[in-house]
């Protein structure tokens, strides 16, 4: 009693009903330590420890530098197309009622679980210069396969139900009265979407994205088959982490791992401040 | 007139959720829609503002047809609920959303925005987000940002429902205020009677989708029309009365003179529903003190403390003959002697100070004021051979939609064919009988032996979807009438009127024929408050009305008759013969209005 009115009021906890905070506390951080924390420790360690002039020499690599813009360039290209049209996917399945939807929904969870490479495989029966739709494009004179645009359709197949499960809640939480108001004070359809509708599912439009752009940048199975791997072009960050690794070059691994872990964490980090700034602006609490 | 809707009908699949609503309400006038959820009251409102389409009719605002209008352009501010503020936006920018749109200067936005944030009583508090205000507060933002662009008309959708008892009557003053002030036209939508009554210039009662009533507080309170405003506008006992003179109905043992403004005429059965508000009954020792007619003579059955009132619920036993028009339920009152009348007494604190009553003192009953529905059916007769019959018929859904939703009192004659029972027959409010395998002289007969108002059901009839209303050429038609006024009412029926003129008719006939359709209906609105459908059709009167019947929604067929019992098995075989075929699934209402008269029918 003498110590929590010496904190002022400050306690370690809220008094709650539900037994087990220790335990499930304890768990977590022991999980979160063994999975997450000691791996990525070892790559700090790893990578710091090396010669600085072995890190600039890898930095500087023409390879490294292309496959570093490719990764974060496609990765961002198809996150931002995942937020526009998983945004009308995710919008159609909540708000309309019509004949197969309940299997239109269940599709979306379909890049879950299909293993990446068999994705990779059909993404390039469909878009090699022969296939399926590719000697359509390919007449058009558009390459899609081999090229950096087959490396963003398939990060934006693997990123689009990162999209429509994180809006989906949010938009089913949108009282349509708030669209009617808007409607009845006179605002166009464009002007309400922008206005009303835009900013109340922003926050969790961005959890999506961010999502998806993680997931993007890390990806892996299903790019190197689309990819064609061609240095300086269609080569991705993890790909030459792998051939790093094949040519038993562990330190300049560790580098780039490193630099992936670094800018990733970075734009997360922009990116939850982002959202922690939109939920204070709608009064919800930081 | 600056709202006006005419004959405005919705329909959710195939049922009328509103059903020929016709209304004017008057520039700057407060109007309250009241009614239970479900009665399709705010689908009404949200029509008026565009935000649901209607199927059927017209809406004008301000002598401007707004029916196809895009809900963005009528000019209307909507309150809702549950407030639907924008909650990304300061309560300025809110409130200036309006303005904002239609390109108004900053600086005017502004002062507009203060002068609409006095109004509502929240000065300063322009800059903050919705989510930190009370739920008073953000309505009265939600009422300030729906006036923003100065509309014509204000409706607001139960818009106190979500707040406290004390903050909705400080915001109910507000919003009264605000309205007085600007002189703007409002429909509010409740179901809170004390509301509707506290705010309204002119209330609307609606029921199952029909405005049933409209009129001033008072006027509503004072003398409904129908059993259901009688009821939902505060408590009410209804008790059967019988006509004694025009102007003087016999209640239990009470002669009394009653207050309604009805014509006699229009009060044509011996049998009527009677209005006593609990305020309305006096309470005695004995019967030689009360000062008003006594009522009868019976128990306290229940007393309950109600800060300035005092209720009480008393029964008057079965021997005063004081018989009730609605059905009360004996398991919610197990004290209730079987066959006693069951009354709702209210008397002020003072009252009840200089006569303590308890449960099961004997207590004398006077009646100070009454009023006399104008509507006819009082009570059901079920008419059948046997106990079995009896139940079958009540089970068909017609039926039991009508039982269900009138309350009225119900009994039963169980007779073999050949007695027609003369005197149970004339005395009852509505003769129900099964139609299955009858001819036209069985009910020409029926009708002619004392069932004024005959309801026939062959097995196997749906619940009508339709009404369709004939009334032959010569025959009268103001009390059939007023039995569909007063029936649809209870049932999810579009009702339609309908004129058959023969193909080779001269123009001569066809002004007149049109004219009696026109006049039916202005008459009908008139006098009874509903709104009918009309329809002129051409050919055979059989023909046209048994298409118009076969359509695909189940269909009640109404007519009025008269005439002796010859003339209506007559009319009965020439205009509806079809509908005493062995597979006939049509249920068929009869109004009959007397023997013709004598010197007419010679004319004739």
């Amino acid at each position: 009693m003498a110590r929590e009115s010496g904190l002022q009021g400050w306690r370690w906890r809220e008094a709650s009903v539900l037994p087990g905070f220790g335990l499930t506390l304890g768990y977590t951080v022991l999980y979160l330590s063994l999975i997450v924390l000691l791996p990525i420790a070892a790559l700090v360690v790893k990578a710091t420890t090396a010669p600085l002039d072995a890190v600039l020499h890898t930095l500087a690599e023409p390879r490294v530098l292309a496959a570093l813009r490719l990764s974060f360039g496609a990765a961002l290209l198809a996150a931002s197309i995942n937020a526009v049209f998983g945004l009308v996917v995710a919008w159609v399945l909540t708000r309309y009622d019509f004949a197969g939807r309940r299997l239109l929904d269940a599709l979306i969870d379909l890049p879950f679980a299909l293993p990446t490479a068999v994705s990779g495989i059909a993404l390039v029966t469909v878009f090699a210069d022969d296939g399926m739709v590719g000697q359509w494009l390919a007449a058009l004179g558009l390459k899609v396969a081999y090229t950096w645009v087959g490396v963003t359709v398939a990060l934006t197949l693997i990123g689009i139900p990162f999209v429509v499960r994180t809006l989906q809640p949010a938009i089913m939480a949108l009282d349509p009265a708030v669209e009617e108001a808007a409607i009845s004070l006179g605002a166009s359809r464009w002007h309400t979407f922008l206005r009303v509708i835009l900013p109340a599912i922003l926050p969790a439009l961005l959890t999506g994205f961010t999502l998806a752009f993680a997931r993007g940048v890390g990806e892996y199975g299903s790019v190197i088959f689309i990819a064609g791997n061609v240095p300086l072009h269609t080569e991705i960050m993890p790909l030459l982490i792998i051939i790093k690794l094949e040519q038993f070059d562990y330190t300049g691994a560790a580098i780039l791992g490193f630099l992936m872990l670094a800018l990733s964490f970075v734009m997360l980090l922009v990116i939850n401040l982002l959202q922690a700034w939109q939920r204070r602006r709608l009064g919800l609490g930081a | 007139m600056s709202i006006r809707f005419e004959q405005v009908t919705k329909r959710y699949r195939g049922v009328p959720v509103v059903n020929d609503v016709t209304l004017e309400v008057a520039k700057g006038e407060f109007f309250v829609l009241l009614g239970a959820s479900g009665s399709g009251k705010s689908t009404l409102l949200r029509g008026i503002a565009g935000l649901t389409d209607i199927d059927h009719g017209r809406i004008a605002l301000h002598g401007r047809d707004v029916t196809f209008v895009n809900p963005r352009d009528r000019g209307v501010g909507f309150v809702f609920q549950h407030y639907a503020l924008f909650r990304n936006m300061s309560i300025a920018d809110n409130i200036e959303f309006a303005l904002r749109i239609r390109g108004v200067p900053a600086a005017r936005r502004r002062e507009r925005r203060r002068e609409l944030l006095r109004l509502v009583a929240l000065e300063g508090m322009d800059e903050r987000l919705p989510s930190q205000l009370s739920g008073g507060q953000q309505q009265r933002v939600a009422v300030a940002r729906a006036l923003a662009h100065e509309p014509g008309v204000l409706l607001l959708d139960e818009p106190f429902g979500a707040l406290d008892a004390k903050i909705r009557t400080e915001l109910r003053r507000t919003v009264r205020e605000v309205q007085r002030r600007l002189g703007t036209t409002t429909i509010l939508v409740t179901h809170d009677q004390e509301e509707a009554f506290s705010l309204a210039d002119r209330i609307g009662v609606m029921h199952m989708g029909r405005l049933l009533e409209t009129g001033q507080p008072q006027q509503l309170y004072r003398q409904p029309a129908t059993r259901f405003v009688a009821t939902f506008l505060g408590a009410a006992n209804l008790l059967l009365g019988e006509v004694a003179t025009p102007y003087r109905v016999r209640v239990g043992q009470a002669m009394i003179n009653h207050a309604s403004q009805a014509r006699p005429d229009a009060v044509s059965s011996t049998e009527v529903v009677t209005v006593v508000r609990p305020e309305d009954i006096e309470l005695a020792r004995h019967r030689q003190v009360l000062a008003n007619p006594c009522l009868g003579e019976g128990q306290v059955l229940e007393t309950s403390f109600g800060g300035g009132v005092g209720r009480l619920l008393v029964q008057v036993g079965a021997g005063a003959n004081l018989r009730a028009a609605a059905r009360v339920d004996a398991q919610v009152h197990p004290g209730l002697a079987p066959g006693a009348c069951l009354l709702e007494v209210t008397r002020t604190a003072a009252e009840a100070m200089a006569m303590p009553l308890a449960a099961g003192d004997s207590i004398a009953l006077g009646v100070r004021r009454l009023h006399v529905l104008p509507t006819p059916v009082s009570s059901f007769l079920f008419r059948a051979p046997t106990r079995e019959a009896v139940l079958e018929l009540r089970q068909s859904p017609l039926v039991a939609q009508l039982v269900q939703s009138t309350r009225a009192n119900l009994s039963e004659t169980i007779v073999a064919e050949e007695q027609p029972g003369t005197a149970t027959l004339r005395s009852a409010g509505l003769v129900v009988v099964d139609n299955t395998g009858r001819t036209p002289a069985e009910i020409a007969s029926l009708v002619a032996h004392g069932a004024r108002r005959l309801l026939c059901v062959p097995r196997g009839a749906a619940l009508p979807r339709r009404v369709i209303i004939h009334c032959p050429d010569d025959a009268p038609q103001g009390e059939a009438m007023g039995l569909v006024a007063s029936l649809v009412r209870h049932i999810n029926a579009e009702a339609t009127f309908v004129s058959v003129m023969r193909r080779d008719a001269v123009a001569a006939e066809r002004t007149r024929v049109l004219r009696r359709l026109l006049d039916t209906r202005a008459e009908v609105r008139a006098s009874h408050g509903l709104d009918l459908r009309t329809e002129l059709l051409e050919g055979a009167v059989s023909e046209q009305l048994l298409a118009l019947a076969s359509g695909p929604d189940p269909a009640l067929l109404v007519m009025g008759i008269d005439g002796d019992r010859a003339e209506i098995e007559a009319a009965l075989v020439r205009d509806l013969g079809w509908l005493f075929d062995a597979d006939a699934r049509w249920p068929l209402l009869l109004s009959y209005s007397g023997p013709r008269p004598a010197a007419l029918a010679a004319v004739l």
